[in-house]
Parts: C-alpha cells; structure tokens; sequence
C-alpha cells in the first residue's frame, strides 16, 4: 500500500465519531466598518504608510518627493509611467534592482490595513513585490472590504488566483532580542495611494 | 448543615494556625463543624504525579471520613480541586459522588454558600498583596482569569474588603503562577524557586507587607523562597485575616 | 534501544544561573503575552472566534482523511504535485528525489517546523545540497548549530551580543555590532544574492484548504515569499492536520494566529498558493510522522487542533524560566510537553512533568486545546507505562500505603512533632532533599492541628460523640 493509502487508512480508523463534531456555519463577527480612517490606523500600526498628495500633486511627483534617490522606478499599472514598466522586467534578478514598484491592489481590508496582490497585478513576475527596495500600492477605498472574514467570504481571487498575497505594511522582525525592525528581507517600506 | 472539616497534611504539619483559624471562623459564622480524627491525605501528590492507582487507599479513607457530612470544607484550593475535578482513582458509588460534589474550598463555601456579609471581628491595618493559587483561579474559578479577558470578579477580594484598615498591593503579574505546583517544587527545583522568588518580589515591589493567600502550599514555597532571597514580606492565610488576626 | 529521558531540570537549571540571558527571555514572552492580551481586549467576539476555531478544527479532524483527499484532488487541478509521507525520513526522500530531478543544489527555506520534525538538513547536506534558512531567527539558530527554541521565534533566547557574534563569524561583520538595526541589514545583504541564485525554494505552511486546493503561509519577513517566488521550483511541507474545510474558515484563523502569536492583528505576510507560478513549478509533501496514530489517542487527539501560534509557551511561567531548548524537543513549551511523548514516550517521558499544570496555556490557547488537562493525563499514561523515575514511583506508592493507613501516619506526624527542625520524610519524601536548594524550610510549630485539636475540642466531645483519638 502506498503511503498516501495508508495514511488516509490510518486516519479513517482512529479518527474520532465525524458525527460528533459537525461543521459550524461560516463565521463573519467583529466590526463591520469597511471604512478608509480604520483601514489606515490598521496599516500604520503595521508600520504601513500613506503617500499623502500635496497640493496640485500627481502620483509620480508623490513618489518623486517621497522617494528622492531613487534610481529604478517600475510600474504595474498602465496609468504610471515609472523608468521601467513591469511587464520589460525579465527576471527576479532583474526586478532586484527595483527601488520602487507602483503596482494597484484590487482590494484591501480595513481590519487589517493589508493590501491584496497576485499574479494579476505582478504581471505573472511574483517575486518582484518582494524583491523591491519600496513598494507603492495604489488603491481605492470603495474596494475596502470590513474584516478577514469579509474578505474571504465577499472575494473571488481567493478561490482565482495561483499567488495571493496580503500584505500588511512592510517586511519585519523582532528576531534580534525583541527590537522590532520594519524592513527585513521583503520590502523596506509599503506606502498606499488613494485614488 | 453539618460540615466536615478537612485539614490538609501540609497544614496539619507546618501551619496549624491556618486550620485553627478555619475552625474557628467556621464556628463564630455558626456552623457545626467536625474534623474526623482519621482523616490524612486526599489523594493529590499520588495523583498529580501520574500515580492515580496510589492514590485509591487516601481516596478510600477520604470518603470513609467524609460521606457522612452535608458539606466538606477545607482551607485548600488544590486539594479541592482534587476532590472535584480528578477524584477518581476508587469506584465512583454514590458515596464517592456525594463527597465531591459537597466539598468547597473554604473561600468559596464563604462567599457562594453561606453568602457572608460581614466579619465585624476582623480588621487587618496592613497593606497586602492577594495570591490566587492556580487550583483556585484556573480550576474552582474563585476569581476572574486575565487570559479570559473576562469582567474583574474575586471572591477572596470580596470576603477581604470587608475587613476593616486593609487595603491591597497590586502586583504586575497577579494571575501568574508562583512555582510551587506540588512534586514539581522538588522535581524541578530550580525553576520552582525562581518563579517563586519573582512572585514574592513582584508583590514586594508593589508595595504588600503581607501576602495572603487561600493556599497554604504555595504559600509554604513561597515563604521560603522569600527568607532565602532576603525579600522582606509576611504570609498569612485568608481564614486568619477574616478570623480576625491582627498582624 | 535503551533512550534516555531528557534531563529537563538540569538544562533548565542552567538556563537560570545566566541572569541577562533569563531576564530578557522571561520579560520578552510575558511582553508578548501582554500584547496578546490588548489584542483580546479589542475583539468583543475573541471568545466567539476561539470557539468557532475550536470547532472547525475538530470537524476537519474528525472528517480528515475525506479533506485531506478533497485537497489533493483540489490542488492536482491546479497543478500542484501531491506527494504523501508517512514520516521524516520518506519526507526527506521525497524532497531530496524532487531536488535531484531538477539537479537542484542550493535550497534557500522559510521557517518549517514540520522539516526541524524530520532533520531534513541532516538528510540533505551529505548528499550535496546547501539549504540555507532565510528566516533571521531561524538562520541565527542554523548558524549556531541549535535548533529553535520557541516555534514562533525561534531565537529568542539570545541577546544582541549572540547574534553579533555568530553573524561576526559567518558574515565577516563586526563581532561589536551593537545594533540591532545593522544586524537585521547583514542578514538581508547576505541573504539576498543566496535568494537570487537558489536552485529551488521550500516553505512551510500553516493552513490547507480543502476547498480550493490552497495552502497558506503566514509570516512577517518576506522571507517566505521570496523563498517561494524567485526559484521557479517551490516545495511546501505541512502536516496532515493543518487543514481547514473553506476558505471561509480562513477568516477565524487568520484573526486569532498573529494576535495570539505576537500580539499582532496580522502577520506582515498572509499567502496564499493555490498553484505554481508562471514557468515554476509546485510541490507539496502532506507529511504525517505520528499525527493519524495520535489522532486515536482519545486523550489526546485533541492537540492535533494546534496552530502553532506558541501563546501558550509565551505564557508559560515554567517555559519563560527554562527556555526552549531545555525541553530537548523540536516543540517545546507547553504543547511540545503533550506532543512531544507521542513521537517517543521514554525520550520525553519528563516533560508532562516540567509543569506546574497551572492552566494559563489552555486559556490562551486560540483553539482552546485543554492543554493542562492533557498533561494530567500524560502524567497518567507515562506512570501506567512505567516511564516513570524508579524511585519517585517507590515514594508514591509508599506514600500512597500510608495515606490509606490512619494511625501509621499519625505515628509518623507524631515523630515530627515537638522539633521541627528539618523536613519530615512522610511528607516530603526523600527525594525532596532540593527543596533547601534555594529555599528556606518551614518554620517549626509546637503542636499540629490534630493535636490541638483534641486538646481544645475533644474534652467532653468525644466521649459523647463516641469519636476515637
């Protein structure tokens, strides 16, 4: 028998009365306000940010005045010119010498402050939300969603897309004795524009 | 209602007072209270170490000393939670039932049977910080548990408040467990120290001149903990403040 | 094959005489228990989602082998390669046979308890590949040459000056480095072009989805993400019980895992993999070692609910003022105590009894496992299958004779009685002798309460009660 069968058969023969222990229906608790002021408490708690528009400003002089030494600028989105477009981007090694990456979210979570991101906004080129120096995430507040539980129930590109990903401000550790760092291996900064 | 009174080993040893206190007390409130001469152990150390078949005879004879009370009352926590909750190593017959069912730890028979308004004879001018011993807290419920984050309840606070002039240390660390934990205060020897010397400080530091305390186990340990590690602060149990000791 | 139990007072014994080392670690979990409570505090419905975790958790177990096919079906759909394993070492089998294939020699991983279960780096190394942990805690812990002392944070046992002193030795930085900060940035700047040049990644995961196929990783590093994302070969391990029936289900998961674990809503990084990436591919070992011979345990089945957060080691007093690697286990803690003798009864045989059975790791436990009660019973299990000390089973069951027996136990309190200078045997036993370690005695007493007793009760009562003295 293989291990696979014997595994399930081991399984069927130990496990506890099924009948005992039914399914509960899906749970959706807590607060229900999908609202832009929790969304942004949330992400900044996590060491999120939010580029906020000067007068007169555009995204691009946003990013400019926000990140004024950086070299590479790539865009996911066709509304955002950047030094490079995403989709001439060959390689993870490639996308490593990014130091800014725009790219739009189809949704965030106001609970949370996360932003959602799959092979659909990443151009089928995952690693380069990771392998970024900063990452700027454009995003519209009628696409904010309450709470984990709304989120999963209301989505569809959970049940879509190979790679999704929520991301919830920047990379961080606390491995070294406790000292919370923002920026560990993934990107130093995550900064979300309003449109 | 007769009530059996149950004086653990360790009290019966070491801290007489503590069961004195507990008579007394238990009489002044107007009860009929025995202590059946033959009584030694309720099973707890044989059991808690994985012996439960050891602990059957204590288990036997606790039953043969108690079945015939209306209510079981003992100045212990741990060894009412035994009683209640892990009792099992003899047939459970309808004597063995009746028992565990009708035994309370002194604060709670105190505070949810008898339902005690006032001890007019106590009064405690001191500052002290309360211990809830794990078997209290975690097992009888005696008071409300912070992981839980339940609404503030304690019943060994309500009984003290009403005692006249004392008043109460609020240690950082109130509902963590002070190391004594039976064989473990020996087996693990090291770490049961240490989580007792961080207890007796963290109500030192909080300003307790006494630390008072429904478990005279824990506070066995920790009283030695205190005299090694030099931190300056008393012990009394709950039943002597509300019977009316002074210091 | 005579194994001997793990001596976990001696290493904890140890682990105390360190005082910079011991405060740090006791002051670090109990801040993260404490953040754990704010947490708690801010959720009204926290109760509710431990409940509703709890149940679904006991569903899909008691319904596992019906997922666990659900799932595969689900994720060969998608494209994923389904491989079973019923232990550690036909788990590093598989990974080494999928290595091979793809004449992969250096694996970059995130942090994967299941692979600490079965040693997969012991297995992997000696036939040639380079596995290199990318999670700074985990790295920091492979480069010492230790395992993880704590499931969620793995190296929190060590204080600044460690770090700069492992990192100083396999990263040419400076041995002084005193920052935190600059460390954190020598383990990204090492870790980086390692990343850009892996043959293939592997993660762990912490949840299955039975609906869609899906397996969930949650972490805070991006570490995992780039493990899994930069090489087009992902492997994932994950235990037969971390699945969950809908996606749905996600959200009381997903909820209760960061904040129970750090105090954190979210984990920086919540992933979802449903299927490979363009031009990758991906596999998944569903690795069993144990878990369906536990789950007859009827005791114990239960622990199988775990997620793995490590609220309960955080908040364990006993684990705080040990640290994990005296447990001798890759889980230790709490949870590890209730697991842990599943893999090897005589090995772990102590730790159901490195506990005061205080119970605050079951109310922090997000999917209410009775983990204080479990211990209990191990206690039990262990004493029936004689993995129990010689004598410290003699002294219970010597004292278990005496208890029954009135009068020889009041002989031997008598003994003790009028000079109370040491401790008396009947009560604390022989064995006891460490009591006075680090502690000071009971104080003598003039009389035990039984003889005051009679004195000042039994005049006059015991005749006409009929009592005996």
């Amino acid at each position: 028998m293989s291990s696979r069968d014997t595994i399930l058969a081991t399984l069927r023969a130990n496990r506890p009365d099924p009948a005992a222990h039914e399914l509960p229906p899906v749970a959706v608790l807590g607060d229900m306000d999908a609202g832009k002021a929790r969304f942004e408490d949330a992400l900044q708690l996590l060491g999120g940010q939010i580029l906020l528009p000067q007068e007169g400003d555009t995204l691009a002089s946003a990013i400019a005045r926000r990140f004024p030494d950086a070299k590479i600028i790539c865009s996911a989105v066709p509304d955002f010119e950047g030094t490079i477009r995403l989709e001439d981007v060959a390689s993870p090694q490639q996308a490593a010498a990014t130091d800014v990456l725009v790219v739009r979210s189809p949704f965030g979570i106001s609970e949370m402050g996360s932003i959602f991101l799959s092979e659909a906004q990443l151009n089928s080129l995952n690693s380069a939300a990771h392998l970024t120096q900063h990452i700027v995430v454009i995003l519209s507040e009628k696409n904010l969603t309450a709470n984990m539980h709304t989120a999963y129930v209301e989505r569809p590109e959970f049940h879509t897309a190979h790679y999704g990903v929520l991301m919830t401000g920047p990379s961080a550790t606390a491995d070294i004795q406790g000292v919370l760092i923002r920026g560990a291996q993934g990107v130093r900064s995550l900064s979300v524009w309003w449109e | 209602m007769k009530i059996g009174l149950f004086i653990p080993c360790y009290i019966d040893a070491f801290y007489p007072n503590a069961g004195i206190a507990t008579l007394e007390l238990l009489e002044k409130l107007g009860q009929d209270v025995d202590y059946p001469l033959d009584q030694t152990c309720c099973g707890q150390p044989m059991a808690n170490s994985g012996c439960n078949s050891d602990a059957a005879a204590a288990e036997a004879l606790f039953v043969r000393n108690f079945a015939k009370y209306d209510a079981i009352v003992m100045p212990s926590g741990s060894c009412t939670h035994h009683v209640r909750d892990n009792f099992d190593a003899i047939p459970q017959t309808a004597e063995v039932q009746h028992v565990r069912k009708n035994t309370f730890e002194l604060v709670e028979f105190l505070h949810d049977i008898l339902k005690v308004e006032d001890f007019p004879w106590a009064e405690f001018p001191h500052k002290v910080g309360l211990h809830n011993s794990c078997g209290t807290l975690r097992a009888l419920r005696t008071a409300s548990m912070s992981e839980l984050g339940e609404p503030f309840f304690s019943k060994p606070m309500d009984l003290l408040s009403k005692v006249k002039g004392i008043s109460f240390a609020t240690p950082k660390r109130p509902d963590e467990c002070c190391g004594f934990g039976g064989t473990f205060s020996v087996t693990e020897e090291a770490v049961s120290a240490r989580m007792g010397l961080d207890k007796v400080r963290d109500h030192h530091q909080a300003g307790a001149e006494y630390i008072v305390s429904a478990d005279t186990s824990c506070m066995m340990h920790q009283q030695g903990c205190a005299e090694r590690g030099g931190v300056p602060i008393r012990f009394i149990h709950i039943a002597e403040i509300l019977n009316g000791a002074r210091s | 094959m005579k194994v001997k139990p793990v001596n976990h007072a001696k290493a904890a014994e140890a682990f105390l005489e360190d005082a910079p080392h011991l405060t740090f670690h006791d002051e670090r979990l109990w801040d993260m228990r404490q953040k754990r409570d704010q947490q708690m505090h801010l959720l009204p419905e926290w109760q509710e989602l431990r409940s509703r975790a709890s149940a679904i958790k006991e569903h899909t177990l008691a319904n596992l082998p019906e997922y666990l096919e659900q799932f595969e079906a689900n994720a060969k759909k998608n494209g994923i390669h389904v491989h079973w394993a019923a232990d550690g070492a036909e788990h590093n089998r598989i990974v080494g046979e999928i290595l091979e294939k793809h004449g992969a020699k250096s694996l970059i991983k995130s942090k994967s308890m299941v692979t600490e279960e079965c040693d997969m780096r012991a297995y992997l190394e000696p036939r040639g590949v380079v596995v290199t942990e990318t999670d700074l805690g985990e790295r920091i812990q492979q480069l010492d040459g230790q395992m993880p002392s704590h499931i969620v944070v793995p190296a929190v046992h060590k204080l600044v000056p460690d770090v700069a002193r492992i990192f100083a030795k396999n990263y040419n930085t400076d041995p002084n480095d005193d920052s935190p900060q600059s460390l954190a940035e020598s383990q990204r700047m090492a870790a980086r072009p390692v990343i850009l040049t892996a043959d293939a990644g592997m993660t762990g995961g912490n949840f299955l989805v039975a609906e869609t196929g899906t397996f969930v990783v949650c972490t805070n590093e991006g570490n995992a993400d780039l493990s899994a994302t930069v090489p087009n070969l992902h492997i994932a391990t994950l235990g037969i019980e971390r699945i969950v029936p809908r996606m749905a289900d996600m959200g009381v998961f997903v909820r209760l895992l960061s904040r129970s674990a750090l105090g954190s809503p979210i984990t920086q990084y919540t992933t979802h993999f449903r299927g490979p990436q363009k031009g990758g591919e991906m596999h998944i070992v569903l690795v069993d070692n144990g878990r369906s011979a536990r789950l007859g345990m009827e005791e114990f089945w239960t622990s199988l609910k775990c997620i793995r957060c490590g609220a309960c080691m955080n908040t364990c007093p006993v684990y705080r003022r040990s640290g994990g690697l005296s447990y001798g286990a890759v889980y230790s803690g709490p949870i590890g105590a209730i697991i842990d003798p599943t893999f090897n009864e005589r090995k772990y045989s102590t730790l159901p009894f490195a506990s005061t059975m205080n119970g605050s790791c079951t109310n922090v436990c997000p999917v209410k496992i009775n983990i204080h009660e479990q211990l209990y019973k191990w206690r039990r299990v262990l004493a029936e299958h004689h993995e129990l000390p010689f004598v410290k089973r003699e002294i219970m069951h010597m004292a278990g004779k005496l208890m029954g027996q009135p009068t020889l136990y009041r002989t031997a309190i008598n003994g003790t009685e009028v000079a109370l200078s040491s401790l008396p045997r009947f009560v604390l036993y022989n064995w006891l002798n460490p009591w006075g370690k680090h502690r000071e005695l009971p104080h003598p007493v003039k009389q035990t309460f039984h003889s005051w007793y009679k004195k000042n009760r039994l005049k006059g009562k015991e005749e006409s009660k009929g009592g005996k003295a």
